[in-house]
């Protein structure tokens, strides 16, 4: 209560103060968030390329890009340690999403159901409806992830347009924070016949559907391991982009560790602000309150007690700060997020982990900050401190 | 039955930095000794070293060691000169009590507070600290008062529940330093008459540092100082607890 009371003396002061650390925390936890987010991602992608081998024409990547004829499956499936190979296609949901895109675009993804031999080790959660079998090869239906079921309010039995076929949804994913939560996965010969109509008339018109895929993921066989493999692949045909977890996580994993560093730079870089902002606010009350200062150790209140008291007084301080701007990050990230997933794109993810790391941050701050100030209040003379004007 | 010496101090010089080489010396070598039971005036004019000599024997300041012989302060019988700063806050904060001369009080707490952080650095908490809070407030005549802050309360109702507060612990030593410096004439006799009663009914040990020779006159003995040296001990008025006169407290009553 009289700690309210001293922090209620200079209230504008007090405000501004909380007020600095509000910037602070409010930058920590969005892009903290954000950060967070990514990093979801990229361990989900991670996740989802160990284990296996994917393989793309030249120039494309992560199974996705430039036509790749399926016979390419045929010759991967001879090389020793190859357990399973299943020739897919992935490509964008629309041309029209082209652009800055934050976080995974929206995909097509064909493959016949089942085969991966059961190697898959990504799995996959229905929220409704059932999953793709190799017995729909050769009708329209899709399994939706849950951003895209959502951003169309699509249920199960409903249809839904892809690229100006109509197909019927059987089943609806789980979210994983991850790449399947936007992508649209139908049977094979559907997506080939898509992915051949998107390419430009004159090399379209030469293809057959049913040769074309845009990658193929291998799965080793027992006792190899994915890089053995990938080794193989790109010995015996260099002119395919191989990729594994291993390169996953170098590429991208580099990425993300710049870009995060960045962000929480960012956001320290506002506290070192606020926590200076802390020390001035501390060093100005102790020398307004020298005086009583001076009284209370007269009476016989210990250096300890004293330095406590302005201790606590400046980690309130922080406390509030953190929690003022935790508050108005998560309101942030909550607008920013419902905003966005209309469209598919969640920017960040909050976690309890990042919310109370940033209130106990503020906090620790605040009484640090708090330290130097109290420190000097304590070594006051008490006699040189009563006489203080 | 001879007087019991509370404090006694022998050899108490103090010299200040005033920054760079200029120096003061403020006490030059002085004897004194307060009795148990006894109402003493420090009188001087400014300068003279009569508040050094409060904060001394109020151990707020140490007495300097290095100078000429060694200084000796005991404080019933203990000796206090080796003591470290952590002992001596523990000591004013137990046995002692300190009225100043303003600014006595802490702004944001009200006045019960005031005398309750006294309390509470005694190492009294809670319902026991607060009767014995509203206790020395109604001493004091300040029992409505208790719930306002220092800026709602008069001069001299500050100046009383310092007293209040500077008696709740029943220390062995209350110091006072001007403590009716800055009130008129009848708040002054009023806060006076208020120390006698203390001094005459409990036997409280007083020590008044003041220039003002109404103050002294009604105390048990004047020590007058001058340039850093006691010149005079001499009783003033010669009142004990053990034999009330209540001539001074009439005086200002």
């Amino acid at each position: 209560m009289t700690l309210l009371r001293d922090l209620g003396r200079r209230k504008l002061r007090t405000s501004l103060t909380i007020l600095g650390i509000t910037i602070g925390i409010w930058a920590l936890v969005v892009f903290g968030s954000m950060a967070n987010k990514i990093n979801a991602l990229v361990a989900g992608g991670s996740e989802f390329y160990t284990g296996k081998v994917t393989v793309s024409a030249a120039g494309g990547q992560m199974g996705f890009g430039n036509p790749l004829s399926i016979d390419a499956a045929d010759r991967v499936a001879r090389l020793p340690g190859v357990g399973a190979v299943v020739p897919g296609v992935n490509m964008l949901l629309s041309d029209q999403m082209t652009g800055v895109s934050f976080g995974m675009p929206q995909m097509i993804e064909g493959q016949v159901a089942g085969a991966d031999r059961g190697r898959e080790t990504f799995t996959l959660h229905y929220a409704s409806g059932r999953a793709l079998t190799s017995a729909d090869e050769g009708s329209n239906v899709a399994v939706l992830g849950s951003d895209l079921a959502r951003q169309g309010d699509t249920r199960v039995s409903d249809t839904i347009t892809l690229r100006g076929e109509t197909f019927r949804v059987v089943g609806i994913l789980e979210p994983t924070l991850t790449a399947p939560d936007g992508a649209a996965m139908i049977p094979l010969a559907a997506a080939q016949r898509l992915f051949v109509r998107s390419l430009p008339s004159l090399v379209s018109a030469k293809l057959d559907p049913a040769t074309v895929v845009t990658g193929i993921t291998i799965y080793p066989s027992p006792g190899t391991t994915a890089e053995t493999v990938a080794a193989e692949i790109r010995a015996a045909s260099p002119d395919l982009a191989v990729m594994t977890g291993a390169d996953f996580d170098r590429q991208i994993g580099s990425a993300t560790a710049i870009l995060n560093s960045i962000l929480v730079g960012i956001a320290l870089i506002s506290l070192a602000v606020g926590g200076l902002s802390v020390i001035n606010t501390m060093a100005m009350s102790v020398a307004e309150r020298t005086r009583e200062i001076g009284i209370k150790r007269a009476i016989g209140g210990g250096r300890r007690r004293i330095v406590r008291e302005l201790v606590t007084e400046s980690a309130v301080i922080g406390f509030l700060g953190g929690a003022v701007g935790l508050a108005l990050g998560a309101a942030l990230v909550l607008v920013v997020n419902e905003a966005g997933r209309s469209s598919g794109t969640l920017l960040f993810q909050l976690t309890p982990g990042t919310a109370l790391t940033a209130v106990a941050f503020s906090t620790v701050l605040g009484a640090v900050a708090g330290l130097v100030p109290a420190l000097h209040a304590a070594r006051l003379d008490p006699v040189a401190a009563l006489r203080y004007e | 039955m001879a007087p019991t010496a509370l404090l006694e101090g022998t050899n108490l010089r103090k010299t200040y930095r005033l920054g760079g080489h200029t120096t003061v010396d403020a006490l030059r070598g002085v004897d004194v000794t307060i009795d148990q039971g006894e109402m003493v005036a420090i009188m001087g004019p400014s300068g003279s070293g009569k508040s050094t000599l409060m904060h001394i024997l109020g151990l707020l300041h140490a007495p300097d060691p290095n100078h000429g012989p060694r200084p000796e302060l005991r404080f019933d019988g203990r000796d206090m000169v080796s003591l470290g700063e952590g002992e001596r806050t523990r000591i004013r904060a137990r046995r002692m009590g300190f009225v100043f001369q303003d600014f006595n009080l802490v702004p944001t707490l009200t006045a019960l507070e005031n005398v309750m952080l006294a309390c509470d650095y005694a190492g009294i908490r809670g319902a026991a600290a607060r009767t014995a809070a509203r206790e020395a407030l109604d001493l004091v005549g300040l029992a409505d008062r208790g719930d306002h802050r220092p800026t709602e309360l008069s001069g001299g109702e500050q100046q009383r529940a310092a007293i209040a507060r500077a008696l709740v612990n029943r220390p062995s030593l209350v110091l006072a330093d001007e403590p009716t410096g800055n009130l008129d004439s009848e708040r002054s006799a009023e806060v006076l008459a208020l120390l006698r009663r203390f001094n005459v009914e409990h036997g409280q040990t007083l020590v008044l540092v003041t220039h003002d020779e109404e103050v002294g006159a009604a105390c048990d003995r004047v020590v007058r100082m001058r340039d850093g040296r006691v010149r005079d001990q001499a009783a003033a008025v010669i009142v004990r607890a053990t034999e009330p006169a209540p001539r001074a407290v009439a005086a200002v009553a």
